[in-house]
Order: C-alpha cells, then structure tokens, then sequence
C-alpha cells in the first residue's frame, strides 16, 4: 500500500500528536501529515492539497467538527476522502448527527492505537 | 427536594464514576494506573488549573488541580517528550486530559450523555490563586496518585434539570 496522506483537525496541538501517533502504532503507512486547528483551517488546507483520510474532534473553536463536515459536503472538498471523527462526545445522538454530516467513522477519546486500527484500516482498504 | 440521603447516595455514584473515568483515561492514554487517594496535592512555586465546562441538562465546571511537578509528568507521558517547564505543551497536554476526563465521566451519567455539552478547555497558571463558583448545587472533590504524584479533580454543578 501507498504512503497515506492524513489531515488531524483539533484544537490541541498535543492531541494532534498522538492521533498521528495512534496512526503509526495502528500500522498506518503515514507519508504527509496535515494539522489544522479547527475547521475553517481544515477546510483552508484542503483546498490547495489532497489528503486520504481525515480525523476530526468535533468541539473545536471558530468551526466546529459538524459544521467542518456540511462544509466539506457543501463545497464539493474531498468527496471521496474518508472522514473519522475522534472526541470525547460520544452520545448515540453525537454518532448519528456526525454520520448524518458525512463521516464515516467515529472513535471516542481516550483510545488505544487497536481502537483505531480497528476503525480506520478498514476504510482505507474501502477507499 | 430532594432527601439528603438520596444526594449522599448521588454524590457517592459520581465520585465512583469520576475514579472510572480517571482511571480510564490514564490507562489508555497513558499506559499506567492512577487511583484514588486521601493526599491532597502540595502547593508548589506554580500551580496549574484546566477548567472544563459543562452545559445543557447539568451546568457546571470540571477541573483538574495539580502542582508543577505532576503536570510536567502528566505531559511528559501523554506526548512521549520530556519537558521541564510548565509550557504551552504542558497546559495543552493538562487541558486535554481534564477534557478526557470529564467526557468519560459525562459517558457514565446515561441522563447527561446527550444533553451535556463540554466545552473547550480553559488553563490557569499561577500561586495563591482559587476557583470560585456561586452557590453550587454540589461539589465532588477527589485526590488521585499516579507515580506518587498527586492531583485533585472537582466537578462543581451549578444546576441539574
């Protein structure tokens, strides 16, 4: 498999960090990782560069990980990108709304790095 | 109202779910156990507050009250990288736990999970400083160890529909 190139979207430079870290500890082939700290920047980003997958928290300042998902759809960015969301709300009402907005997965915090091999791979493999 | 004895047995359910939580999240981010504990954390030449707002069918505040010391540690072991000053990295790494924690203890309030909101959170450094909040409905502090450090979690509600 190619070099996976990801964008991390959170508001925390250290949670940036380990979800690149849970990454390369799930076995991911990581090539280039974008960061972006909330999601007017994610969307910034992935208008001038493609990635292959995107993990997104959802409580983010100035654009939150919804809203930066209907944008995503919106705007046409990414269409076949798959979008994972990492965060601490993890109510069957949180899951629905964000796989409604278009994501394709959803892991809560904390995590293992088998969490997210669990949930990621596969939709590498899908893509 | 409601009996004293139903808000002792209350507050008794969210402490233990607070000693999950911690637990949880220091397991799995972490990779080490960290329990509660009757020690409160000394005083220190610079102390470190995360604050963690909740809203919505509970309001009030979580936070996570530490020294320098164990808030080093904390970072320290939540990225991987030895620091030696409490830094922007630090106060990210404290805030990110605090907001960890409090999502997994809201996890284990089945009538908050849904209706509760968290907010980002927020960091104070400094000494001789306090937390006040008006009037709380109910206050839950607890002390945990992890590394013989020390550190206090409390979650103060304001009010509870």
């Amino acid at each position: 498999m190619a070099d996976i190139s990801a964008l991390i979207v959170d508001d925390s430079s250290v949670m940036r960090k380990i979800v690149e870290r849970a990454l390369r500890q799930a076995g991911l082939a990581l090539g280039e990782v974008l960061e972006a700290s909330n999601g007017v920047e994610a969307l910034g980003l992935l208008a001038r560069k493609r990635v292959d997958l995107i993990l997104s928290d959802i409580n983010m300042p100035n654009m939150d990980g919804l809203e930066f998902l209907r944008q995503l759809r919106d705007q046409n960015l990414a269409p076949d990108v798959p979008v994972v969301m990492i965060t601490t709300e993890s109510s069957e009402e949180h899951v629905r709304n964000a796989i409604a907005a278009g994501a394709q997965g959803y892991i809560r915090k904390p995590f293992t790095s088998e969490q997210v091999k669990d949930r990621i791979l596969p939709l590498l493999g899908a893509a | 109202m409601v009996p004293a004895s139903a808000m002792k047995d209350r507050i008794c359910g969210i402490a233990r779910s607070l000693d999950d939580a911690v637990e949880e999240v220091f397991q799995l981010m972490m990779g080490m156990s960290c329990l509660p504990t009757g020690q409160c954390p000394s005083e220190e030449r610079e102390m470190i507050s995360a604050v963690i707002g909740l809203a919505g069918a509970m309001s009030g505040i979580c936070v996570l009250y530490s020294g320098t010391t164990a808030a080093l540690r904390m970072a320290e072991t939540l990225t991987g990288a030895p620091t030696t000053k409490l830094n922007d990295t630090v106060k990210d790494a404290v805030g990110e736990i605090c907001n960890m924690v409090a999502g997994a203890w809201k996890t284990r309030q089945p009538s908050l999970t849904s209706d509760c909101m968290l907010s980002t959170p927020t960091v104070v450094t400094g000494t001789n400083y306090q937390l006040h909040n008006q009037r709380p409905k109910f206050r839950v502090e607890r002390f945990y160890c992890f590394e013989s450090h020390l550190f206090a979690i409390t979650l103060l509600c304001e009010s509870l529909q």
